[in-house]
Order: C-alpha cells, then sequence, then structure tokens
C-alpha cells in the first residue's frame, strides 16, 4: 500500500515544478499533471510527481489521521 | 508531523561480475490499522480510507464495502456491483498507465496533457461506486480514456506502442540482452486462493500479513499472473520489455472493457466471502494485483477485527517473485542493465515507492 502525505506547495518553479513542504522537509517534485495549481495548495505526491490537489480541510483532517498512525505504531512498538 | 513509518521499499542488488548474485528487501511499515480501526463504526471508515491510501483508494473502499456487507450478510445489488467493478477497473487502468510513465519516463507537455486527461476521466468512473452517474457522461469519459491512450501510443491490445511514441522508445531500451533473467518455476496468486488467505488473515493477522505465503508458496500477483490467467504459456525468462508490453495490453484491455460496458473483464475482479457470524472478507484485484480486506463486526456494527493485505507483500515478499526474477539474472553492461533491473522491479509493482542501490559482491 502506498499512504497519501499531503505535501503543502511552497513555490512554483519553470517546467512544471515545483517546491513542497512534506513532513518537515522541502523536496522538488514535478506538477505536470495538475493544472492551475498556486502556492498555498496541498497535493498528493508520488514518487517525486504530485498527482492530485486536495482541499486544506481534507488535507488536515489526512495529516491529523496520520499522526494518529504514528502514535499508534510507536504504541504497538513498547 | 514526523512520519512514524516508512513509505518506501528498499532494494539492494548483489553484482557478482554481470550476474545477480542475491536482493535483499527492507519492506515498508506497515499502518497499524488493525488498532486504529479497532471500535470505530463501520460506516465510518469508508471515508478514512482515501485519506490513507492515494493509490489504489477505490480498490481499498471496494474490498472493506465488500467485507463489511459479507459480514452483515447483506449482498450488493447486480447494479451496485458493475458500478465497483466499472470504478476498480478504471483506476487500475489509470494506475497502470500512470506506472508507464510516473518516475519512470519524461513526460513532455503532449504527454503529461494525455495522462492528466486520462486521470480526470477516470476519477469521473470513479464515481459510479456511490451511484451509476449519467450515461452520457460515462461515454465521454470513456471516450476521452480511448483519446488519451491513443495520444500515449496505444492504440490496440497488440501489446506494442506506436513506433515513434515515447513508450515505444523506452520499450526498445530492454529488448534483447539488456537483462535476461534465469527460468525459475513460476507460481500466481489467484482466486482460487482467496479463502485460504482470508482465514489465514483471520487467524494470523499481521503475522501473517508482513509475510504471506501459502503453504511455503509465494505467489506472484498483479499483471503478469493476469495474463497468466488469459493466457496460461508464457515466454521463458520474460523480462522487462515482455512485463511491460502486457501491461500496455491490460490497459488497452481494460478500455475496451469500459467501452463496451456489458462484458466482463476476467473472473475474480471482485469477490466477497461471509466466514461466520459478523466476519466477512473482500477481494478486488486491483493494479497491483490482489487486495484482500477481512473484518469481524459486533452486534453494533462496530470493528471488532481488521485485517488487509496488499499484493505488495507477496511480489516485494524477501522470498518472493522479484527476488527469484532478479537472482541469477545475466545484466548487459553499464547503465543498460541496471536501468533493465530498476524497469524489472517498476513492472512488478505500478505504484509503489522504492530506492535501489547495487553493490559489488567483494566490495561491500
Amino acid at each position: 500500500m502506498c499512504l497519501a502525505i499531503p505535501a503543502e506547495v511552497t513555490k512554483l518553479l519553470p517546467d512544471d515544478m515545483a517546491v513542497v513542504w512534506i513532513d518537515g522537509v522541502s523536496k522538488e517534485i514535478s506538477v505536470a499533471l495538475i493544472e492551475n495549481l498556486a502556492v498555498g495548495d496541498y497535493v498528493i505526491i508520488h514518487v517525486g510527481y504530485a498527482l492530485t490537489k486536495i482541499d486544506p480541510e481534507e488535507a488536515q483532517r489526512t495529516l491529523e489521521l496520520l499522526r494518529e498512525i504514528g502514535a499508534e505504531s510507536r504504541e504497538a512498538a513498547q | 508531523m514526523s512520519l512514524a513509518f516508512r513509505n518506501e521499499i528498499d532494494i539492494t542488488v548483489w553484482l557478482a561480475g554481470g550476474t545477480i548474485a542475491d536482493v535483499a528487501i527492507r519492506p515498508r511499515s506497515r499502518p497499524p490499522l488493525t488498532r486504529l480501526f479497532a471500535g470505530k463504526p463501520a460506516s465510518s471508515l469508508p471515508s478514512v480510507l482515501p485519506r490513507l491510501f492515494s493509490l489504489c483508494s477505490m480498490a481499498h473502499q471496494v474490498a472493506f464495502l465488500s467485507a463489511v456487507e459479507a459480514a452483515r450478510g447483506e449482498d450488493a445489488s447486480l447494479e451496485i456491483e458493475h458500478g465497483r467493478v466499472v470504478a476498480v477497473v478504471a483506476e487500475r487502468l489509470t494506475e497502470l498507465l500512470r506506472g508507464l510513465f510516473v518516475g519512470r519516463l519524461t513526460l513532455d507537455g503532449a504527454g503529461a496533457a494525455a495522462v492528466r486527461a486520462m486521470m480526470e476521466a477516470t476519477a469521473v468512473l470513479g464515481g459510479s461506486i456511490a451511484e451509476r452517474g449519467e450515461a452520457v457522461s460515462r461515454r465521454e469519459a470513456v471516450a476521452k480514456i480511448r483519446a488519451s491512450l491513443a495520444a500515449l501510443g496505444i492504440a490496440s491490445e497488440e501489446q506494442t506502442p506506436g513506433a515513434g511514441s515515447a513508450l515505444a522508445v523506452h520499450l526498445a531500451n530492454f529488448d534483447g540482452d539488456a537483462l535476461l533473467p534465469p527460468v525459475v518455476e513460476q507460481s500466481f496468486l489467484s482466486a482460487a486462493d482467496d479463502l485460504e488467505i482470508v482465514m489465514r488473515l483471520l487467524a494470523d493477522g499481521a503475522i501473517f500479513s508482513d509475510a504471506p505465503d501459502l503453504h511455503g508458496r509465494i505467489p506472484e500477483t498483479g499483471v503478469w499472473a493476469r495474463r497468466v490467467g488469459r493466457e496460461p504459456i508464457l515466454p521463458p525468462g520474460a523480462g522487462p520489455a515482455e512485463r511491460l508490453k502486457a501491461r500496455i495490453a491490460e490497459v488497452a484491455r481494460l478500455c475496451a472493457f469500459l467501452e463496451a460496458d456489458d462484458g466482463t473483464v476476467e473472473d475474480g475482479v471482485l469477490q466477497s466471502y461471509r466466514v461466520g457470524t459478523g466476519r466477512g472478507a473482500g477481494a478486488v484485484e486491483c493494479a497491483r494485483g490482489r487486495l484482500y480486506h477481512a473484518v469481524e463486526l459486533d452486534d453494533e456494527d462496530r470493528i471488532v477485527r481488521f485485517e488487509f493485505l496488499a499484493p505488495t507483500e507477496w511480489n516485494f515478499h524477501a522470498r518472493g517473485p522479484l527476488v527469484r526474477s532478479l537472482q541469477g539474472s545475466v545484466l548487459a553492461g553499464g547503465r543498460q542493465g541496471l536501468d533493465a533491473v530498476r524497469t524489472l522491479v517498476g513492472s512488478f509493482d505500478p505504484c509503489v515507492g522504492f530506492s535501489l542501490s547495487f553493490r559489488e559482491i567483494g566490495h561491500a
């Protein structure tokens, strides 16, 4: 399975590239598969490509879910 | 937020001269969904699944809904079931096609536009999981998919993309002796294995699903296994080019199925199993292979138990199909051989993120 981790677009670059902020890390990705992207949008990334745009509320709900999974993982490991 | 799980598979290939001597696979973390879902109302989870799974999200939803309905002793209507099959097939087509390009080939403007148009069109068909939608919009969506495939050089099930297309050029890199795999006995997962897998999932949970096997057998699942279901005789020692051609042929075949909208795509695309009071399972044939969800519900429709098994756990098992295909393979020299390995790994799964490194034996 591939988990859906939202990333926030922080900078648009030439040639359908962009910089995103994901899990505390800045990363350069391709946005060739998404139209009309703006700084502040959230996207789902896979192998260096933004695949879909999601609204900020949905992104926050997803991030909360991932935090919950992270907490469960740590608890399970103890 | 710091993620507490790894979302990528690490693959190390050990070379002895031009031959692959060994392969080591470090799996991803599997999210502890059993713990996370326990006690929650079953009806609250279908909306959660797409948040968790960016790829194959439709397949996950359908597998879950099928498992829950089976646990309740309910049957979906034929119309709902057909809508689910269409949604799963549309998603499978998208991911098989997208996986040919994303992370593998540089998409030019026209190629990116074609993939984008297809993703939008299959999203329309994905809406049929809830309701079938307007027939006109479905027909338009399928016509857009057909046009997108044509723009990318895929016109029929003949496995050979149009001459001069980016796909044809890509495939040409792997024809010949870029990677000569060993001739090994192959084993393939099918719907006939479902019930045993479901019972093992419910009996052994993560002990089974983290590294599954069927009495020592670790079968392959996905495009190549589905091809065997249709054409049992495979070319011996098939390498990356043959596997990619099989994927292209499947993409064309799925498009033809969506156009016809009244046939069957293959046996076992979607199966459900009631396995005791309050216990059920769903199996879905998604892009990567066979996906399983199994649930146990209490009298108030809350999740007592949730287990799932992704196709990746078979294909990327430490002793599984990928490792068997790579070990003993003879590579062409230089970049060509290494690229062929990367393409072969990608051919096992259009969605998985992986890192690949090469080590020469004696230089550890």
